[in-house]
């Protein structure tokens, strides 16, 4: 589960070959299962594991939460109720489902998207706003060089993809709109939007190396 | 490549709806292609949050690890799977000022997994900007106050810790017809119940909130028995003295000083 380098073979691209790749590769897998533990021991009552493991994924969560919210007092009440229902359910973290990083964002993005729904159905959304101002802070992202390898490697790994794909991808991700919402927001018809979403994450998958 | 099973990438993406979202859960179910490109996705997507990583204000911390100091970890699922949780919908009353409640009930803290819990908040839509219950209950009594220097004791056994962690606790948050929001939280197997509220309005003189507990439906409550009297004005929290086992709603109304037998300014009311 998680990442992990593919050293040869068809598909698998230079990069990953390198040692300094892979010893990246192998940090992450490090990591990941660092996460896994301080899971286990919050799940045994440590508060103190619980501590650690905010500390190294809160930025994650919160960060994709308040990118789909855009309200700093919404993300951190979601942010919130995703971390006590991560204490809550470290009992029942299944690492053969996949990483605690994947665990928790998929968590998070779900409570984010509920959030939004429901929010903007009181507040009607400009809708035409909205999604010019996530592309332009997708866009402003992908194209600022962040120096952490990691980063880097997830932007290249959307760079790859078609800009409809990655277009389609990041209005639903962090943009939190319905593949219906896509479909209309890109003038696109749905069966379109759905193919491309699934494209664009096969291949960002395949760029990234993510295997199951 | 069947139709239903190219919705998979937009379902990772919770961005399917109503019925196509039903129906590839039920697919899903089955497709063991499908499974292991969910697990795969949902990799790959939690990879894409690097791209938006935003520090959080500080104060979230302290926060988080007061909520967690009042929240009992669930115990790990051996084999079985949980039933699906009823959804909480509360009637809404048709007559006199029942027919005005903003009644917003919020999931029960039962043990439920993340898929349950999502179709048990599709089937509520209407809970909008309910916090989640298990939060506002830690909030409201694990010590929102409290600073991370001093948090709660973890091993204070008080009535209060009790019924945070009876098996069949329900919570809910309703918004009060005339301002505030009010969290209900109750326990049949303990026979108790607890109002509390970080926000009651005050009230002018000569005038108090009251509680109610109800049987029957809250629409056509069989019987109405009045309870404990609560001070509005910021903070507040109350026991309810009355037959929680034997209940079926819980209200709050505003009333003349010194209370009513019945209730004439209902402010809010759950079904639990």
């Amino acid at each position: 589960m998680g990442i992990s380098a593919v050293p040869s073979g068809p598909g698998g691209d230079a990069s990953r070959t390198d040692p300094a790749a892979r010893s990246e590769v192998m940090g992450r897998d490090a990591e990941a299962a660092h996460l896994a533990e301080l899971v286990a021991r919050s799940s045994r009552g440590h508060e103190e594991a619980f501590s650690e493991l905010y500390d190294l994924t809160s930025s994650r969560i919160y960060g994709l939460v308040l990118k789909v919210l855009r309200s700093a007092d919404h993300a951190a009440e979601v942010t919130q109720e995703v971390f006590v229902e991560v204490w809550r359910q470290s009992a029942r973290y299944a690492p053969d489902k996949g990483s605690v990083l994947a665990w928790m964002s998929t968590m998070a993005h779900r409570r984010a998207v509920d959030r939004v729904r429901s929010v903007s159905s009181e507040v009607a959304r400009d809708e035409h706003y909205a999604v010019t101002a996530v592309v332009r802070e997708a866009d402003h992202v992908w194209e600022h060089v962040e120096q952490k390898l990691d980063t880097e490697r997830v932007r290249k790994g959307m760079a790859s993809l078609t800009a409809i794909q990655r277009e389609a991808l990041g209005l639903a991700y962090f943009g939190g709109y319905t593949q219906t919402q896509v479909a209309s927001l890109l003038k696109l018809p749905l069966g379109t939007v759905k193919t491309r979403i699934r494209d664009g994450l096969i291949g960002l998958r395949d760029a990234l190396g993510v295997e199951a | 490549m069947s139709e239903i099973h190219g919705a998979v990438g937009a379902y990772v993406m919770n961005a399917l709806d109503g019925a196509e979202l039903d129906d590839f859960e039920t697919h899903l179910a089955d497709c063991a292609t499908c499974q292991r490109e969910v697990i795969e996705f949902r990799e790959t997507a939690s990879e894409m949050s690097l791209l938006s990583r935003t520090a959080p204000p500080p104060a979230l911390k302290e926060s988080v690890m007061a909520a967690i100091a009042g929240v009992r970890v669930l115990p790990p699922e051996v084999g079985a799977v949980d039933p699906e949780p009823v959804p909480v919908v509360a009637e809404v009353a048709p007559r006199r000022a029942l027919d005005q409640l903003p009644v917003e009930p919020v999931e029960p803290v039962d043990p439920v997994d993340e898929l349950a819990a999502r179709r048990l908040r599709r089937t509520t839509r209407l809970l909008s900007l309910a916090v989640a219950a298990v939060t506002v209950v830690a909030l409201v009594l694990g010590g929102w106050v409290v600073s991370l220097s001093q948090r709660p004791p973890v091993a204070s056994a008080t009535a209060e810790t009790e019924l945070l962690r009876a098996p069949d606790l329900k919570a809910y948050t309703i918004d009060l017809k005339d301002g505030g929001k009010a969290t209900f939280i109750a326990s049949k197997s303990l026979n108790k119940a607890m109002f509390s509220s970080g926000d009651l309005p005050a009230l002018p003189g000569g005038e108090t909130y009251q509680l109610w507990t109800l049987a029957g439906p809250l629409a056509a409550p069989t019987r109405v028995t009045p309870d404990a009297l609560v001070a509005g004005g910021s903070a507040a929290k109350q026991w309810f003295t009355g037959p929680v086992a034997q209940s079926d709603a819980l209200a709050i109304s505003i009333e003349k000083a010194g209370g009513a037998s019945a209730p004439t300014n209902v402010q809010g009311a759950t079904a639990f």
